[in-house]
């Protein structure tokens, strides 16, 4: 990443991913013929009025979009959005973050994005829990942190003023929660105005440098390099990346103190469906955590959905409800034999196993049966398999359960039936419901406000479900 | 994408205000330095701003070490603070012609922590006590003055020859 020239190019400037902004300058222009003002004597063809409309856009042209440090809340899905055509695992990861982090916030990628959305999200979590007492705490705890900085002969006339900053914005939020502020918008300002943020980071730089060198044993088999020289060009420089073991200590020596938790989502190219948290302090007793997201070289900041709902299984349940079985599943995919008897069987969609706590009409087929025989206890079918239908089932020593009564409509001979090992879940969800080109198509990646698993709204008389716009955020 | 994302924002009216707060936290600091200056001098370094009133511009001047091709010489120095000091570095020039491996004709100077490994920590002084150790220990792989890096590891008299040479004393303004 570019050291001198900050970009708003929030993926690096050697990332793989797409980036649109230099597409978008274009767009508005599809009939230029060129690209790229790198044909001068191609120019000389151009007619007056096109040579000002290059001159125009030359203009205007701006490589390096300058975001703000901190962007305001948005929506998650524009991240998915910008992988759409990238990479199917990154697409599909992506599209779930969206649905289990609905909401960032864009760090502006001119090098001190790590630094930046800690520093930032320690803010942000200390003012969302509007404690005046636990703000007191923490500016006395920050200031003790001085002490690192003496013990590595920092003198305090240069620390200062970064110390200042710290506490300033501390006040600033002790003020805000005092006078009923509810938004954190004074804080996104703070942080875009270059000189606290600079400040603030820079402190940040200074005790995480402090306690690398404080703990040495700590870090040491970690770094390519002595310790001094690892802080004096990895840690300490202005607008240079923070790296895992940066954002280790800084989360051990500054952050871990005030309780709270951090937890990092990598989002890279590994198997899988979702990004992979990592969690980076040992406990987290109150419960507030800093959720950052991670893609190769930058940091931006995620919230979860309300942890008060219920954000289990992500389940589309209009898959569920489909009638046709046969052909909307890939059978390969499922955890038995899905021929069209056993999909007949009464009930079987009902089992309480299945895990679905959810409402599910009933398939059409379905009688008021007494209890259907293939829901029997799943230990007697595991020990029927190797009997290969011989021995009838009463005779099997093992077996708790007596068998049930036959219902008069009599279904397939129970040895049709495949072995099933364990008593999870009988019927699994096809693993395609997850997949993003599916549920792109369905409103279900737009929830309900939010959270995608409010059920809330099931008595609300004024319920009114947001309409899925496909260009929305 | 959303293609108003830039829109939402209003950067001018931030740049502003940053501005703002950039220049006052540039003078604090500075005046600090100063005041550290004054109080604790270091031995062989000294620093202070032009006469013109402009905190930004300061003139130093370092004493070549002992045991070194440079003992015994007065070298001065220009220091150019940008007005997101110390978040970027200072501009530093030799004004006295120096023949050095890491230092060209004009005065330019050839150091990390001047350039990307530049830290908020560092000062003046801090700067020029790098400078001076530069003196006695120039960074041969990354010469401005090929020349001068050649000298100094085949012919060290030769080297301080030159350096005698290129010396000149500047008048006191």
């Amino acid at each position: 990443m570019s050291l001198s020239k900050p970009t708003w190019n929030h993926f690096g400037s050697h990332h793989p991913f797409p980036d649109k902004q230099n597409f978008d300058l274009y767009r508005d222009v599809p009939s230029f013929p060129f690209s790229l003002p790198a044909f001068p004597f191609a120019m000389n063809a151009l007619s007056a009025d096109e040579m000002e409309r290059f001159q125009r856009l030359s203009n205007t042209y701006q490589p390096e979009v300058q975001g703000p440090a901190v962007s305001t809340k948005q929506a998650s899905h524009s991240i998915a959005l910008d992988y759409s055509n990238a990479d199917p695992t990154l697409a599909a990861k992506t599209n779930a973050l969206a649905l289990s982090h609905p909401e960032c916030r864009i760090m502006r990628g001119d090098g001190n994005c790590g630094w930046r959305a800690v520093a930032f999200g320690y803010f942000e979590t200390l003012f969302a829990l509007r404690d005046p007492l636990r703000i007191q705490t923490e500016t006395a705890r920050i200031k003790s942190l001085n002490a690192l900085l003496d013990q590595i002969g920092l003198a305090d006339h240069i620390y200062e003023i970064f110390v200042d900053a710290t506490e300033d914005i501390l006040k600033r939020i002790l003020d805000a929660i005092q006078s009923g502020v509810q938004d954190e918008s004074f804080l996104v300002d703070a942080f875009n105005e270059g000189y606290s943020s600079d400040a603030v980071i820079t402190h940040f730089r200074l005790l995480t440098s402090a306690w690398i060198k404080l703990n040495p044993g700590r870090y040491i088999p970690f770094l390519p390099m002595p310790v001094d020289q690892y802080c004096s060009t990895r840690i300490d420089p202005v607008k240079t990346e923070i790296d895992e073991v940066g954002l280790q200590a800084l989360i051990h020596g500054v952050i871990e103190g005030s309780g709270f938790g951090v937890e990092i989502l990598y989002l890279d190219r590994s198997e899988g469906d979702a990004v992979t948290p990592h969690q980076l302090t040992t406990s987290c007793p109150n419960g507030a955590t800093l959720r950052l997201l991670y893609r190769p070289g930058h940091y931006d900041i995620l919230y979860q959905a309300d942890s008060n709902l219920n954000v289990a299984p992500i389940v589309n349940l209009q898959y569920g409800l489909s009638s046709d079985y046969t052909s909307s599943w890939d059978s390969a995919t499922l955890g038995f034999d899905m021929n069209s008897s056993l999909m007949a069987i009464p009930n079987l969609m009902q089992d309480s196993s299945f895990g679905m706590g959810a409402p599910m009409s009933p398939m059409p087929s379905v009688s008021p049966a007494p209890p259907s025989p293939f829901r029997m206890s799943p230990q007697q079918e595991m020990y029927q398999s190797p009997m290969q239908s011989h021995a009838p089932i009463s005779s099997l020593p093992v077996s708790p359960h007596p068998p049930p009564p036959a219902p008069s409509s009599a279904p397939p001979p129970m040895t049709s039936l495949p072995s099933r090992t364990s008593d999870g879940p009988q019927i699994r969800l096809n693993p395609l419901v997850m997949k993003p080109n599916l549920s792109r198509s369905l409103p279900v990646t737009t929830p309900f406000k939010n959270s995608p698993y409010n059920q809330a709204h099931f008595q609300n008389s004024d319920f009114e479900p947001i309409h899925w716009e496909p260009h929305g955020r | 994408m959303d293609y108003n994302m830039e829109d939402t924002q209003n950067p001018v009216e931030a740049q502003k205000v940053a501005q703002r707060n950039d220049t006052q936290s540039v003078t604090k600091r500075l005046q600090a330095e100063l005041m550290q200056l004054m109080l604790s001098p270091s031995p062989g370094i000294s620093a202070f701003p032009d006469a013109d009133g402009n905190l930004l511009a300061w003139t130093a001047t370092i004493t070549g070490p002992t045991e070194t091709p440079y003992e015994g010489l007065t070298l001065k120095l220009s220091f150019k603070f940008p007005n997101d000091y110390p978040y970027s570095p200072p501009t530093v020039l030799f004004k006295t012609p120096i023949y050095h491996p890491n230092v060209d004709f004009s005065g330019r100077i050839c150091l990390d922590i001047l350039k990307d490994k530049w830290s908020a920590v560092y000062n003046v002084s801090s700067v020029l006590l790098s400078l001076q150790s530069l003196l006695g220990e120039p960074n041969n792989a990354s010469p401005l003055n090929a020349q001068a890096a050649e000298l100094w590891d085949s012919n060290q008299e030769e080297f301080k020859r030159h350096v005698l040479a290129r010396h000149q004393d500047l008048d006191d303004e």
